[in-house]
């Protein structure tokens, strides 16, 4: 009962206060927290949606999970997708802005031009995707096909199979989502290299440093907290991919681009099992949890050098 | 700390209140001078044709409808939240292969009595195997509006061109296995010589409902007659997957399914025949310069059987007496309207309506309803949807050669098999 033993002008401070953020917090805790918290529950339950009886089960629809391979095969799917987007698509966006960063002319056009793709939806994105990854109709394989011609390759072109094999498919998902975020890691990045001041460049310079030594031991150092948040939140958002492979193939061919948002998506909205469903979203949440707290020990690290 | 502890959970009290403002609730209004609402999945121009029946029945009776149509995408998902949580229409449609699913969970109202009192009503008009469909545990759960069986679209100028004709000069399709695999060698041409068919005999399109033709046709199945065991994996259904592939890769007459869209193919005439279903009668009707006729599916195995598809009628559990009989009553104007409806692109399933001259003359419909005895459909346990992307999967690795049609099946069948243990 301490709280009601504030002096009044206090209490009247606090309550402005709460006032002031309760429109935002009421939201946040009914579509947040009360969500979150009832997802834990429903992930003990077997919960079909349209069951009367949802009898709790305990822990064993995480039980389940350890010995469901397409589960497995989800979070393999989905590290192999985050291999091929983070590293790669940051090279990009870093490219990207080393390119811009060096004062050309017309540098708002090409900013424009680079990011535009980034203020589109996935389902967008996607649509005019699987237009150019059409194996028969394909701009892609259009290009390639004149390309063959061109240089008089030997044989006749066989066209890429994108989306169609198992081999090309997630890689295909991997190029479409650099190219759909490169734009926005490119602004972080170049940000950072604005921020780096003009005189140790030029201070190198007077040593004699090479264009690489000079990139090696002074961009990429004072870069790295833009690299860390930018490796990071990819990584992060890379191990969400949903939209790409629900749109544009399904999860095929054969699993090779489920991936484990997809399978909760599927478990609960194709099969109403809500309780499965939850359980993969928790082990997702945990997994997500541990690059978090990675991503906090590295960026403090940073701080006590 | 204490505080913000309590304020959070009061927060939370008030957010369960508020998500509770949107859970169950009683739905069904008695009022019985409401509109029926009547919920579907027809976006294609089978909308249109249902709206007009429905527009009559609004006429002749004086009982208002209100019909809503929500794609089939996002449809199941709107019916089941609206069963669960409320707001559920007054009669709505679910395919045949997901009565189970639902019906598990009781949440159909069974029509036998409404069936029983409405003395004008003959179920014995019905054919047996389709009505069938409509039922969970011994009741009558749905009332089958149509059926949507597979069949042959052939290109009738390709056929021409090869001579496939018979004594009369028109087009002959294929009917046995060996008619096809002529017919389909003929109908292959490599017009530029490059090695690769510029046409071919014979493309698959809905890899899942051609694959239930071939095993059914072979005597296999993808579960055990009692719906226990998966069933995908025995040698009918392997022989029928291999002819499938044979297809492909042996004799060479259709298209790996892979980056190659099957059905534009056949309806810009770079592939002469397809299996598919009734429902694309409308796609190959708009396509301009396209001559096409329907034939029952060929016979590839010792059996004869088709895929198959149902639209049941379906009411929900609660639903109020006086309401349940007016939306009998519109059920049973829809059935005796079947015929309007097989304009649209559908096949009947009253025997009396199949024999009429004006059904006759739905050519391609009139084909396909040929095959309506045997026609089977997607094994009746509640975990068919569950089930039904491994075999998927599986025939797709199949048809791409990715593996033997033993493997995929092998691997298809230990999966589901673990769904079917799953309580």
């Amino acid at each position: 009962m301490k709280a009601l033993s504030l002096p009044a002008q206090k209490r009247h401070e606090a309550l402005v206060g709460y006032l002031f953020i309760a429109p935002y917090l009421v939201l946040f805790v009914a579509f947040v927290l009360v969500p979150v918290v009832w997802g834990y529950f429903i992930s003990l339950h077997n919960w079909h949606v349209l069951g009367d009886q949802k009898p709790f089960v305990g822990f064993a629809n995480y039980r389940a999970l350890l010995r469901d391979d397409l589960f497995g095969i989800a979070l393999l799917n989905t590290g192999y997708f985050a291999l091929l987007t983070v590293i790669p698509g940051n090279v990009v966006s870093l490219l990207l802005a080393l390119g811009l960063n060096a004062r050309i002319r017309a540098e708002n056009v090409y900013k424009a031009v680079f990011y535009l793709p980034v203020i589109l939806s996935v389902a967008v994105v996607a649509i005019i995707w699987r237009w150019m990854y059409s194996t028969e109709f394909g701009l892609l394989n259009y290009y390639l096909k004149l390309l063959w011609q061109m240089f008089n390759l030997p044989g006749e072109f066989q066209p890429v199979p994108w989306l169609n094999s198992p081999q090309s498919a997630m890689p295909s998902l991997a190029l479409m989502s650099i190219w759909w975020g490169a734009g926005g890691n490119m602004l972080i990045y170049l940000a950072g290299l604005r921020g780096i001041p003009e005189e140790y460049y030029e201070a190198a310079r007077i040593d004699g440093a090479s264009t690489w030594g000079r990139f090696w031991h002074i961009t990429l150092p004072l870069l790295r907290p833009s690299l860390l948040f930018c490796l990071v939140m990819s990584l992060i958002g890379s191990s969400q991919v949903f939209g790409q492979s629900y749109i544009l193939t399904g999860g095929g061919p054969h699993y090779s681009t489920l991936t484990v948002v997809l399978y909760m998506y599927q478990t609960g909205f194709s099969l109403y099992r809500m309780g499965y469903a939850c359980a993969v979203a928790y082990v997702m949440f945990v997994i997500v949890l541990g690059f978090t707290l990675l991503q906090f020990r590295l960026l403090s690290a940073r701080g006590e050098e | 700390m204490s505080r913000l502890c309590r304020l959070l959970g009061l927060m939370m009290v008030a957010g369960a209140l508020l998500l509770a403002g949107c859970s169950p609730r009683s739905n069904l209004r008695s009022d019985p001078n409401a509109e029926i609402r009547f919920w579907n999945g027809f976006t294609g121009p089978d909308g249109a044709t249902m709206e007009k029946i429905v527009k009559q029945f609004e006429r002749e009776t004086g009982i208002r409808v209100k019909m809503q149509i929500i794609p089939w995408g996002t449809y199941y998902d709107k019916l089941v939240l609206s069963l669960a949580y409320g707001d559920a229409p007054d009669v709505f449609i679910c395919h045949a292969n997901r009565i189970a699913e639902f019906a598990r969970y009781g949440v159909f109202r069974p029509l036998d009595d409404l069936i029983a009192a409405d003395r004008g009503f003959r179920v014995d008009d019905i054919l047996p195997n389709i009505w069938q469909a409509g039922q969970y545990d011994g009741k009558q759960v749905g009332l089958p509006l149509d059926c949507h069986p597979q069949g042959l679209y052939y290109n009738l100028k390709l056929f021409r061109e090869a001579g496939i004709v018979d004594a009369q000069g028109n087009p002959k399709p294929p009917e046995t296995w060996d008619e096809f695999l002529e017919t389909a060698r003929k109908l292959t041409v490599d017009k530029d010589g490059d090695g690769r068919p510029d046409q071919w005999g014979f493309a698959f399109t809905w890899l899942r409902t051609n694959w239930i033709t071939f095993i059914s046709q072979h005597g296999g199945s993808i579960l055990s007659e009692d719906l226990r065991r998966a069933a995908l994996n025995q040698p009918p259904a392997v022989r029928a997957t291999q002819q499938m592939c044979d297809i492909i890769f042996q004799h060479r007459v259709a298209p790996k399914p892979e980056g190659f869209d099957s059905w534009m193919g056949f309806r810009q005439g770079r592939v002469a025949m397809a299996i598919e279903g009734i429902y694309m009668l409308s796609s190959v009707e708009e396509q301009k310069g396209l001559e096409y006729a329907g034939a029952p599916v060929p016979s590839f195995g010792p059996k004869r059987a088709v895929w198959g598809g149902s639209h049941m009628l379906c009411m929900p559990k609660g639903i109020s007496p006086q309401r349940a009989e007016q939306v009998w009553r519109f059920i049973r104007y829809l059935s005796d309207h079947s015929l309007d409806w097989a304009e649209g692109g559908q096949v009947p399933v009253r025997r009396s309506l199949l024999n009429e001259p004006r059904f006759r003359r739905m050519r391609v419909q009139h084909a396909f309803a040929k095959q309506l005895p045997y026609v089977v459909f997607e094994p009746a346990s509640h975990k068919s949807t569950e089930i039904m992307p491994f075999y998927d999967a599986a025939i797709e690795a199949a048809l791409l050669g990715i593996r033997t049609p033993q493997d995929a099946l092998n691997e298809a069948a230990r999966r589901i098999q673990q769904v079917l243990d799953r309580p």
